[in-house]
């Protein structure tokens, strides 16, 4: 880990997505043949709601390069406001991991069922960016 | 506000009042044990002996909110206490942990506190109470306050149902901030009239001085840093338990999976190519941080407890500031006032999920 030559290196990504939407989404993406870059793997949550910023924290220590979430625009959370509460949680969470240097490897974004496009675009943008950011400085790490 | 006048002396006949005519069943009280401060739980009013002696010391060894958390029934208690123990207080009520109804909270004016190690040490220096200008001079003799004194903005008693406030000499002002405070003291049958205890100039300056000793703490900034400052960390869970605000009864880092023994560790071995021994001290802390990131009143017990000594007051209330400065919001200052992440606004904080 941590070996590869720059240019060839090729994040992991960890993303959580919520069951009625971002999850769709990616179904979307794929029956619609949309092309994205391989490297995010999802887990699927019932709800924005369901994010637990230990479960991000868990994969970024155990050395994945980046992480997402993704669910329903506030507002249509299918449980009416489970996407409000974890957009607080993010929130808090994003400014603790700012003052240690890893906000940028966690993004979080709103993509609804029928936004198939949007969610092969926000992988695309998002893998760039990782990969811009290089390996994670926790990959390797003996923590 | 209602209030009155008082001496030093007179708030011995207070606290035994509340005692004597039942407005509390018992009273959690500092007490002093030869040059040393701590506290205690008492039924009898004959126990309190000149409290100004002591409930003024600047001695701190544990948040009383944590000493009263996890017990309150039915009975009735009153917890004489600095400010930021008080604000504890309010945000396990918050948190649902204590009853408002059964705690009678009477926040004591606070200067800053020195831990109680260096307390009992230097007493004959120290004496009964502080003030800014004789910290100044401790200082120079190499007595420190502890870190999170210094970089405390309210220390100033502002919250709770009563507030002891220290006016000049040995004069005190005695104030109801809530309906249960005021009912309190006419029970007592004192002699209350209009108070205006307006001292904002003072909390700014207060502040002022917190804000610039916060700055000039080592910034940790990046993952080494925070690595390198917990590699000490023994993950005895020390700060966990004495934090007030850290209140699950089951934590996730004393079950298997945040615990991990045995063939588990080996697998996270075999994962990773080595971890860390002692397991864990970078997800327990970080995650702990995030766990108390809204509530963490900047009490500073998590570092007095550290048998490593680590300075964690430069980990836990300096990032826990910046998380409760997004939601503009002062723990224990408003038990009206719901917890951040108990509520939310429709349009808010857009900007802070992928920048």
């Amino acid at each position: 880990m941590g070996e590869e030559i720059e240019g060839d290196f090729e994040p992991k990504i960890v993303g959580f997505t919520c069951n009625w939407c971002t999850y769709a989404a990616a179904d979307l993406a794929g029956t619609s043949r949309k092309k994205y870059p391989p490297n995010s793997r999802i887990i699927r949550l019932m709800c924005s709601g369901r994010l637990d910023p230990m479960f991000v924290l868990k994969v970024l220590l155990n050395g994945a390069d980046g992480a997402f979430f993704s669910g329903c625009h506030p507002g249509e959370c299918h449980y009416i406001k489970g996407n409000f509460f974890a957009r607080r949680r993010i929130a808090a969470f994003r400014t603790i991991l700012k003052q240690f240097g890893l906000d940028s490897r966690f993004k979080s974004y709103w993509i609804s069922a029928s936004e198939g496009e949007k969610f092969a675009n926000t992988m695309k943008t998002l893998t760039e960016d990782i990969k811009e950011q290089g390996p994670s400085p926790l990959r390797g790490k003996i923590l | 506000m209602k209030g009155i006048e008082q001496k030093y002396d007179d708030l011995e006949g207070l606290l035994k009042g509340l005692l004597e005519r039942g407005v509390v069943d018992c009273a959690v009280i500092p007490r002093r044990a030869g040059k040393a401060v701590s506290y205690m739980l008492v039924t009898d009013p004959a126990n309190i002996e000149s409290p100004a002696s002591v409930i003024f010391a600047p001695s701190f060894s544990v948040n009383a909110a944590n000493l009263v958390k996890g017990w309150t029934i039915k009975e009735k208690v009153a917890i004489v206490a600095k400010p930021c123990e008080i604000r504890a207080a309010i945000e396990l009520i918050k948190l649902k942990q204590m009853d408002k109804e059964s705690l009678l909270l009477i926040a004591v004016d606070c200067a800053g506190a020195y831990t109680n190690q260096v307390y009992r040490e230097n007493y004959t220096e120290i004496g009964d109470e502080v003030d800014s200008a004789k910290i100044k001079e401790l200082e120079g003799k190499g007595i420190k306050l502890r870190e999170s004194c210094t970089i405390c903005a309210n220390k100033l008693a502002d919250v709770g149902d009563i507030i002891i406030a220290k006016g000049a000499g040995e004069n005190v002002t005695v104030a109801a901030l809530t309906a249960m405070g005021e009912e309190a003291l006419t029970t007592l049958e004192l002699p209350l009239e209009d108070k205006d205890l307006e001292r904002q100039a003072e909390k700014e300056k207060i502040a002022s001085e917190a804000k610039s000793n916060l700055e000039a703490l080592p910034q940790m900034g990046s993952m080494d840093a925070l690595e390198e400052f917990l590699q000490d960390c023994i993950v005895c869970k020390n700060c966990r338990d004495m934090c007030p605000v850290c209140y699950c009864k089951e934590c996730f880092f004393d079950q298997p999976l945040g615990d991990p023994v045995g063939g588990d560790l080996l697998n996270l071995a075999e994962l990773r190519g080595a971890i860390g021994l002692p397991a864990s001290q970078l997800f327990y802390h970080l995650t702990r941080v995030y766990h108390v990131s809204a509530t963490c009143v900047g009490c500073g017990a998590c570092e007095d407890a550290c048998p490593k000594d680590i300075p964690l007051t430069r980990f836990y209330p300096v990032t826990t500031q910046k998380v409760q400065e997004m939601f503009d919001y002062v723990p224990g200052k408003d038990v009206e006032e719901p917890l951040p992440f108990t509520t939310y606004e429709e349009d808010e904080l857009e900007d802070r999920l992928s920048e």
